[in-house]
């Protein structure tokens, strides 16, 4: 499985970086204040029978154009390919506008959360009873951009095309090839041909056999990974990265790797098939790695230009300045995404050091040192599940009996406890040299150990992202280090995107090295449940992880700050994604 | 020329108003370099930049005593000690409070650090680095320069050839190439990084700071070696050795003054351009580390980025205007 892009938030502060899946589960109203957010988000409902055209919007008006910014370190995508599709930024755009899906999100205004709803398919799936077969039937009258219709055929190909792992890896790599049956052996149509029997179509009607119960194929549907793609030539990767061909609202008109996408109407495009995307906006301009003071100075300005911008990363610093200059256009959002320390499983063994740990973790400090605003943008955190994610329980106590804070005197008990003395036990991490908030972050963790009675040995990592020393079993430094650590973001709300990845022996992101017969067990067990008894599951999987191994030390939950100008009609927030909802966003003229 | 006429009535008349009051002044042949270090003891310019230059160099020789005077350090606190966590500038002091006595120069946003220790401990990076780098820059130009200029034929070619070479390679690119190379290379031992990445930085400047020092020597040697009194040193027998130390590099030590003076702010103004790119000196302060974080504040916090600005401005102008005054003081056809 190869990692995808860092969710940028994470990047600029640098403690952490994210593996950059899909975000979910969050949510919020956007007029929220900081001073009182609140991390509640409305669970994704399922409306199985939404039908196009997509409800109306009062107000909405046509034409304009509207330009989202991302300002460094976000990058944007570097291929368009819809199958290697897998960080927040990417799939915001690309599900949201131009690749359809099976299924796909919509917003709800009333709830503001987001619903589970039909896209290329006529409804969510047919599973069997035990979950190890889906059957979707594709709607006949979805068209290309250039007008040929799309068929089931296509839908299979570019099922079969996401479990190319080698030269397309992306969410298909891991999701398809573990769940589709026989994909752990297959290579995608390009090596092995196109005949795979766990795929098959019968006239507008597609059956995915599972190799294990999958009861969440509906989720994995609305990835552009699952987006069809047309036989041939003109889909072959990497040049088909560069122009590929639409079915939502939005073409390509132009593309740049890592600058630029430029999306014009498609009329090829009916309103009456998609139940999910309105087509208001003549262009969207998405530009990727601007300068952060130039856009946050242009934002607060609130000229000509700005007015129909969305900046999807305010820097902290300039929070206040936005609230002065736009009032409530400017927000704080959740990012569903979480960061841990993650002390190596074996070099690390007892578990009252990984507690202490915990304990010598100077979260508000940390958080601040690498520019994020302590309860706003960072929120401390219990479990490993974020919250509002079901299952989750925000009363679970990860060390019985103990509220985490930072406190040196309980992390030097929990030293005592294990039989070390204060300023014996060395923990050694790594951090990034090349930016003063990752270095001033280091610092204030160092300060807050050796407080709290360790002895530090930090190590400083200029040659990138600091991902790659903890993901990177190999790397000389990741051998010195007794911690790594990881970030996370679900794909979709559930906790089987969330804990598994995280848990699972061997997995990549795992960088711990996590291993216990009994959480292995559990994590194969849990998908076999009857659905209803899921998410409770995972909860208990969760507070057993926590509270029997202690092995990650969650660093907070991380919430993101956007804003957009005085034009922007409609601003709205898919909690899913993590990502501006540019379904039902309008320019008011 | 006015000035070098005055010198020398001066100094070889007799006093026409008092004959036989004291003992007539010894007429005393003069140095070119006593006349230069006169004629610069006169340039007020001169003198201010020496003093500026001078409190720079106390300041990074008595960095620690100053901090201690102060009852400042570079030691990292709790940053909620001294910062508004949610808006990450402190709480006492500029930018929204008034001066505080405990941080004479604030502190900076976000980490608390105290800005007067970190200026002070930044101004001896930026001078050692700078210094030695020249030094070590001047001593490996003049040699290859020597060599070029007097040997000539295929010790000149080869030398001008890797000058020419060193002068194409753009010193930028070959410094953020290095720094990933570096920290692949050492970053397992985070002591010994700091110090390969402090000694790193003074190897690239001065790797790139001699190729001009070499041109000016070998262009001032292939004229001297034509002068009669090399040529009258050859005929002698006197040893190349000598002749080079003893007969030639005299009468280079005005170019080379000159050359140290100038090269030294530009080499201040490289190291802090370094740090600015994130990839200068590593786990210890310098004024580029404090510029490239301050810039963000400008707005909220200006006293942060200009107090960095204001020393490597101040040294940087001093010692460019010493240089220059050197430079005027050491040329006879100076006008004065």
């Amino acid at each position: 499985m190869k990692r995808s892009k860092p969710i940028a938030a994470l990047a600029s502060g640098a403690v952490l970086l994210a593996m950059a899946a899909c975000g979910g589960g969050g949510g919020d109203d956007d007029n929220s204040d900081a001073g009182d957010f609140q991390s509640e988000t409305p669970p994704v409902v399922k409306v199985p029978d939404a039908e196009g055209p997509a409800p109306a919007i009062d107000g909405s008006e046509e034409g304009g154009t509207i330009t989202v910014m991302h300002p460094d370190p976000d990058d944007g995508p570097s291929s368009l390919d819809p199958t290697g599709m897998w960080s927040v930024t990417d799939n915001g755009i690309m599900q949201a506008l131009v690749f359809r899906s099976l299924t796909t999100y919509r917003y709800n205004p009333e709830t503001g959360g987001m619903e589970l709803v039909p896209d290329l398919a006529t409804d969510l799936g047919t599973p069997n009873e035990d979950f190890t077969e889906w059957k979707f039937t594709i709607k006949d009258d979805v068209k290309w951009e250039d007008g040929t219709p799309v068929t089931a055929e296509e839908v299979a190909f570019g099922l079969k095309r996401s479990m190319d792992s080698e030269q397309l890896p992306g969410p298909g790599a891991y999701y398809s090839t573990s769940f589709f049956l026989g994909g752990d052996k297959y290579g995608g149509p390009y090596k092995d041909g196109d005949d795979f029997p766990g795929i098959t179509v019968d006239g507008q009607d597609i059956t995915i056999k599972m190799s294990q119960p999958f009861s969440e194929m509906d989720f994995w549907g609305t990835f552009a990974a699952i987006t069809p793609i047309k036989p041939g030539k003109a889909s072959e990767p990497p040049a088909y990265g560069l122009d590929p061909l639409a079915t939502g609202p939005y073409k390509v008109k132009s593309f740049t790797p890592n600058q630029e996408i430029v999306l014009e109407r498609n009329e090829n495009w009916d309103p009456n098939t998609d139940p999910a995307r309105h087509q208001f906006v003549d262009e969207f301009v998405l530009k990727f790695d601007q300068n952060q003071e130039t856009t946050d100075a242009t934002m607060i300005s609130n000229n000509e230009e700005s007015k129909t911008w969305i900046n999807t990363i305010v820097s902290g610093t300039k929070y206040q300045d936005y609230t002065s200059a736009v009032g409530d256009r400017v927000g704080v959002y959740p990012q569903t995404c979480s960061s841990f320390l993650a002390p190596d499983y074996k070099k690390i063994p007892e578990i009252d050091v990984r507690r202490a740990i915990a304990f010598a973790y100077d979260y508000e400090n940390v958080w601040a040192a690498a520019g994020y605003i302590p309860g706003t943008t960072r929120e401390m955190a219990n479990s490993i599940l974020p919250p509002g994610m079901l299952g989750q329980d925000p009363d679970m106590e990860p060390i019985p009996g103990e509220t985490i804070e930072f406190n040196p005197d309980k992390a030097k008990e929990y030293l005592a406890k294990a039989g070390y003395e204060p300023g014996e036990f060395e923990l050694r991490w790594v951090y990034d040299d090349t930016n003063q908030e990752s270095k001033d972050a280091m610092e204030q963790a160092k300060r807050g150990y050796e407080e709290a009675g360790f002895k530090t040995k930090p190590f400083p990592y200029s040659g990138g992202s600091t991902y790659d020393v903890w993901t990177d079993p190999e790397n000389p430094i990741h051998k010195k280090l007794n911690m790594q650590g990881t970030a996370w973001c679900q794909d979709w709300p559930s906790a089987a995107t969330f804990i598994p990845p995280l848990f699972k022996t061997g997995e990549q992101y795992n960088t711990g090295n996590f291993s216990e017969k009994s959480v292995d067990d559990k994590i194969k067990e849990i998908p076999t449940l009857p659905i209803d008894e899921q998410a409770d599951a995972w909860g208990e999987l969760d507070k057993m992880i926590n509270q029997e191994y202690y092995p990650d030390i969650n660093v907070g939950n991380i919430n993101n700050l956007q804003a957009y100008g005085e034009s922007i009609g409609n601003y709205t927030y898919d909690t899913v994604q993590g990502y501006p909802n540019l379904r039902d966003v309008y320019v008011v003229q | 020329m006015a000035g070098m006429m005055q010198e020398s009535l001066a100094s070889t008349s007799h006093d026409p108003e008092g004959p036989g009051d004291e003992p007539a002044k010894e007429i005393a042949g003069r140095s070119p370099m006593r006349i230069a270090f006169d004629r610069l003891r006169k340039d007020k310019v001169a003198i201010v930049c020496f003093v500026i230059v001078i409190f720079f160099i106390l300041i990074a020789v008595f960095a620690g005593v100053i901090a201690d005077f102060f009852g400042v350090s570079t030691e990292s606190v709790r940053a909620s000690e001294r910062i508004d966590l949610r808006t990450g500038l402190p709480l006492e002091g500029p930018p929204n409070n008034g001066f505080d006595p405990d941080h004479p120069f604030g502190v900076a946003p976000k980490s608390g650090n105290d800005l007067l220790a970190y200026w002070l401990y930044g101004c001896r990076t930026s001078l050692i680095i700078a210094s030695v780098a020249t030094v070590t820059a001047a001593v490996v130009g003049v040699v290859l320069g020597l060599i070029a200029g007097y040997r000539g034929g295929t010790w000149d070619r080869l030398i001008q050839f890797v000058t020419d070479l060193f002068l194409t390679i753009p010193f930028l690119l070959a410094a953020l190439a290095l720094a990933p190379i570096l920290s692949d290379r050492f970053g397992t031992d985070p002591e010994l990084y700091t110090t390969v990445k402090f000694y790193s930085v003074i190897i690239i400047l001065a790797v790139f700071g001699w190729m001009q020092m070499t041109r000016i020597i070998r262009g001032e040697v292939l004229s001297l070696r034509e002068r009669e009194f090399v040529l009258a040193a050859k005929v002698m027998g006197v040893p190349t050795r000598r002749i080079l130390f003893k007969e030639i590099l005299p009468n280079l030590v005005a170019p080379i003054v000159v050359w140290v003076s100038l090269g030294l702010p530009a080499l201040i103004a490289a190291e802090a351009g370094l740090a600015f790119l994130g990839i200068g000196v590593s786990g210890r302060p310098s004024w580029g580390q404090t510029i490239n974080t301050a810039v963000p504040y400008f707005e909220e916090y200006p006293l942060y980025l200009w107090e960095p600005v204001i020393g490597i401005v101040l040294i940087v102008v001093s010692l460019n205007l010493l240089g220059d005054a050197i430079r005027d003081a050491l040329d006879p056809k100076a006008r004065r």
